[in-house]
Parts: C-alpha cells; structure tokens; sequence
C-alpha cells in the first residue's frame, strides 16, 4: 500500500465569521506515520480533520498530500479513508456492501470487488458476517466494518475521528493495539484526532497538541510528556506539579519526585491525601511553606510507604523540573 | 426445574389504562362497524337493528355508471396528486432542511399554510382565481388544487426523518469517492424513502377524501366520489352510501398496506 506525506501549510479556519476554529496552523506529517492530534473539545482537531478530509474548505493556507496541493479538491476525488466516532455505517446495506462501497465508486470489476471485500473483512475478523446489517453488530464490530470499508479502497492517508471513543475500555485498549498493528503491516498514513491522551500517547509516532485552535507542541509521546514546551502541554497530559522559581515556571511530574525524610530535603511537608492506584499511589502533599505538591509512589510492597498525616521530605533532579515557556 | 415467573399484579392504575385503551379503540373503530352493518342491511332505508346480511347495496354501487365513474376518478386523481406531492414535497423538505435559505422558518410556516387554512376557503379561492384567470375546472387544475393540500403532510414527515438524520453517514459515502449526485441516489434518498412515502399515503388519502375543494372545482360529469356521494345523499339515503364508504375505507387501507409491504413503513415509525 502507499502512503503519502500531508502538509498543512498556515491553515485558519472561522466559523461565522467570530469563531476561529484553526488558527494558522502549520503541520509536517510524514508517509507512513501514526500522527495524533490532541486536545480538549473546541481545541480545532477535529476541525483540522476535516480540512484534511474536504469537509471544511480553509479561510486561507493551503493542504497538500504527496506533494500535491489538494486545497480546492472536493472530498469524493481526495481518495481517502476515513473512520468516524460514529462510524457512520450505511444502515440500509449489509456489511458486504458496506465494505463494497468504496470500490463500487471506483467502478471497480465485481469479482474483483468481491474478492477484496472477503480479504478486507478477515483482515479485520469480520468473515462470516457479510449479510448482516450495520444494527444486528456490536459496537466493536461495527468499528472493525468501518475501518475495513476504509482500507479496502488502499487508501494513502486514513483519517481517524475519535474512532474508540464509543467503545468500553476494554474493547479500546484491544483495538488500540489491533489499530496500530495494521497500521504499520499497511503503511498507510494516518492521522488521529483524539481528547485521550493516554490513548495519543500509547498509539503514535508523533502527537500534535492543540489548544485554542494553535498547535502547542509537535512531538513523539517520549518528547511530550517528558519535556512539555507549554504550561497548558505539560497540564494537559499526566499529572504535572508547576513550581515558580525565580519569574521561571518548570514543570515537575510527580514520578520524578523521591520521599525521604523530612531532615534534609527540598521541600518538608505533611501527607494530606493518598490515593491508591493498584500499581502506584499518588500523594498530595502540603508542603510547610502552602504548596500543593503531587507525588507518584511506585510501590515496592503492597502499598505505599507513606500514610496521609505522615511528614515527609520531597527531593527531585533539577534536569526533571522542565523549563516553560510563557 | 422450575422457575418461579414474577407476575406483575393487575393494580388499579393498570386497569384504568387498559379499559382508557378500549374505549378509545371502540371511539375510532365503532363508526367504521356501524357503516358495515348499514352496507350489508338489505332493508331500503337505513334503519336499526339489521335485520339481515345481503351484498345488495354493494351490487347498486358498482353497477352505477355514475359511481364507478367518479370512482376511478377519484382513483386516477388521487393517484396523480400522490406522485406529485411526493416529488414536490420530497424536494421542499430537503431545500428546507438542508439549503441554508434566508427565513427557513418563515419558509417552512408558508409551506405548511394549506394545512392551516380551511379547506372550503382554499377551495372557494382557487375556483374564483380559476375563473377570473379563463382556465375554467379542468381536471388537471383539480389535481394541483388537491397536491396543494397534500404537499404540507409529505414535507412534514421527510423533515422529521431528515432531522434525524445522520450527515457523517453521508460524509463517509463522499470520502470513499461519492460524488454529490451519487451520495443522494445511494445514500440520502433510501434513508429518506420512508418518511417520504409515509407522506404520500397521507397525500393520497387526502385528495381521494377530498370533498371541500372539490366541490368547488368539479365539473358536471366529472365528479370525484365524495362530491358524488354527496350529492347522492341529498336524494337518496340507501345502503349504497354505506357500500361506497366501506369500498373507500378499504382502498386506502390497502394503499396504506401496500406501501408499508413495498418500502416498509415501519422504519418510519420507528423514529
């Protein structure tokens, strides 16, 4: 399968003429990358999505796909995959036809249609349920037909609107792993807009972080959470504690901090709360001089070594407390 | 083994509504009965009790020259007035839900209007605009007269399917290579189908019950049944207009039937 590279070239978005929903937004995603777009709802990833998609035609900047600028190509000639939050099934065909559709438009030769429909069916474990309808499925299944009526056509680039989000927790980290899995066994590009950070993190190659229509910080998951640029980056993923030192706001996650005794340490404070997380407990620890600080205990025994009312001393590296800007 | 089935106790509350159900079911359906028993009554007049069953008055009435001419009149019309409202309201409907039009409510208050107006004020004005405008009572200018009436039912029930209606499903028939004409014949039209065809069995039943407008626009030898009908009953009061009113309840009934086996009505109730 081929993929191609997409550029986002100062794309801005404004919905009647108040809202600005993408806000010169400028994006490299390479040919075969996994690529998240991340942030809270009204944050303009799914805008930028659907800018991708043809849906939304940009106020100004341009969009190009494997180096061809697609900017005023209508959605149905942009040859893309798309699977929505929804799924967006058509309720009144079987999931064959579903499945078919795309290469139907193709005006691809039927027998060749019904060959890749079965390959695309078992290449999401679907065979055997090609005369259902979209309504007889489980919410799990009707994810694996969208996605297989997305990639049957071969698509370059597959657009991914919070395709997990309807599914329990379970079923989402299973398909978090399928998902990525075909994703490289295909090489197709994909982009990913998810508010899921968790799920950003454990999918992508590359996660954009998106706030306010702007994009805060591009990077791999290792280089967003460890090193947030932002205030809101550093906020928005994993618990984070901010310590204003000398006009200097660094960000500090809770791992990073060691518990010692109180003789001795960076800051001297008093357990107030402690929860318990199976593999680790998070403790908040109100420090002599008011601070509220977070810290993230992995446990060696059964549970953590600190109990709420307990004084205790906090320490950490000065490389872990990240330097933000603005 | 034996599971002990939790019967749901037959409480007061219950009661009430299922007798609140009957009685409504016998205030709906008891006219329909009475008409029965009067058509199937042999006696020369109507009268109660019966005193026995006979098709007599159901041979006068297909042997009259005069019903069954109104009557597949009246068919014809009806059948005219279907297709053209569901053309016409199908495409109201979908401008109006999906056009973007400056005043969209005041549109669709201005398209709903027939249904608000009395039909015999509708009727009276359009038989003087025929008139002053020299186009006389054709039957065509009958058949506009009743798809003017029908049309609202048909843009009412497609709007309420449309706004139900999913647009990513849409969408998704776009991204896999739809163009706009085809995302409408492949996709928006089946899922629309029933809410519209739910409207044209109303728009049919409207104008082959249509009297008030009709009296106004039918010509001498032209007459629909009900205008016939009518006219009927102003000199004779016999089991036929009881043979007439049954062969109507049970041609729309079985347009009604037909419709819901061919495109399945169903889907839209279900909304």
């Amino acid at each position: 399968m081929t993929s191609a590279a997409i550029r986002l070239e100062q794309v801005t978005k404004t919905f009647d003429s108040r809202v600005v929903a993408v806000d010169a937004v400028t994006l490299d995603i390479a040919a075969g990358e996994f690529f998240s777009l991340l942030g809270p709802s009204g944050c303009g990833k799914t805008t930028s999505l659907r800018i991708i998609a043809g849906f939304e035609h940009p106020d100004s900047g341009r969009v190009h796909v494997g180096g061809r600028d697609i900017t005023d190509l209508p959605v149905h000639r942009r040859d893309m995959g798309m699977v929505f939050q929804s799924y967006a099934l058509f309720p009144h065909r079987t999931v064959a036809e579903n499945v078919a559709f795309g290469l139907r438009m193709r005006e691809v030769p039927k027998s060749e249609i019904a060959r890749r429909v079965q390959a695309a069916l078992s290449q999401v474990a679907l065979t055997g349920l090609e005369d259902r309808k979209p309504s007889q499925l489980s919410g799990g299944q009707q994810q694996r037909v969208a996605l297989a009526r997305a990639l049957v056509v071969e698509p370059p680039v597959l657009l991914c609107d919070e395709p997990l989000g309807a599914l329990d927790r379970k079923l989402r980290q299973q398909m978090q792993f399928e998902l990525k899995e075909l994703q490289k066994r295909l090489g197709v590009t994909l982009v990913f807009v998810t508010h899921d950070q968790e799920e950003a993190l454990a999918m992508s190659d590359r996660i954009a972080v998106m706030n306010k229509g702007r994009v805060e910080q591009v990077g791999s998951p290792t280089e967003i959470y460890e090193r947030p640029r932002t205030r809101f980056v550093a906020d928005f993923i994993g618990e984070i504690n901010i310590l204003e030192e000398a006009g200097v706001a660094r960000a500090l996650r809770p791992e990073k901090i060691r518990l010692m005794p109180p003789g001795g340490a960076r800051l001297a404070g008093k357990v107030e709360t402690a929860n318990y997380l199976g593999g680790s407990t998070l403790l908040r620890v109100r420090a002599a001089d008011g601070r509220s600080m977070l810290v993230r205990e992995t446990h060696v025994g059964e549970r953590a070594s600190r109990a709420p009312g307990d004084a205790v001393g906090l320490t950490w590296n000065d490389h872990d407390a990240v330097a933000l800007e603005g | 083994m034996s599971a002990t089935r939790n019967k749901r106790p037959l409480d007061a509350g219950h009661a009430a509504y299922l007798a609140l159900n009957a009685l409504l079911l016998t205030f709906l359906l008891a006219p329909i009965a009475i008409v029965l028993v009067f058509a199937l009554n042999p006696t020369p007049y109507i009268s109660f009790p019966p005193v026995g069953v006979s098709l007599r008055w159901f041979g006068k009435f297909f042997a009259g020259t005069e019903f069954m001419n109104a009557l597949w009149l009246s068919l014809w019309v009806a059948s005219v007035v279907l297709v053209l409202s569901i053309l016409i309201g199908g495409a109201c409907a979908l401008a109006l839900a999906r056009g973007n039009l400056p005043g969209r409510a005041f549109l669709t208050a201005f398209f709903m209007s027939p249904l608000m107006l009395p039909a015999i004020l509708t009727g009276l004005a359009l038989f003087q605009a025929y008139l002053l405008s020299g186009i006389g009572r054709p039957v065509w200018g009958l058949i506009l007269a009743h798809t003017l009436v029908a049309v609202p039912y048909v843009i009412r029930t497609t709007l309420a399917v449309l706004h139900n209606f999913d647009r990513r499903i849409e969408e998704a028939a776009a991204v896999l290579g739809a163009s706009p004409a085809r995302v409408f014949f492949e996709v928006t039209l089946p899922l629309i189908r029933p809410g519209v065809f739910a409207g044209g069995v109303f728009a049919f039943i409207v104008s082959f019950d249509q009297f008030p407008v009709s009296l106004f626009l039918v010509v001498p030898k032209g007459e629909t049944l009900p205008v016939v009908l009518f006219n009927y009953m102003k000199f004779d009061l016999d089991g036929a207009i009881a043979a007439a009113s049954m062969v109507s309840i049970l041609l729309a009934l079985s347009v009604v039937l037909v419709l819901e086996r061919l495109i399945g009505l169903k889907a839209y109730v279900k909304l």
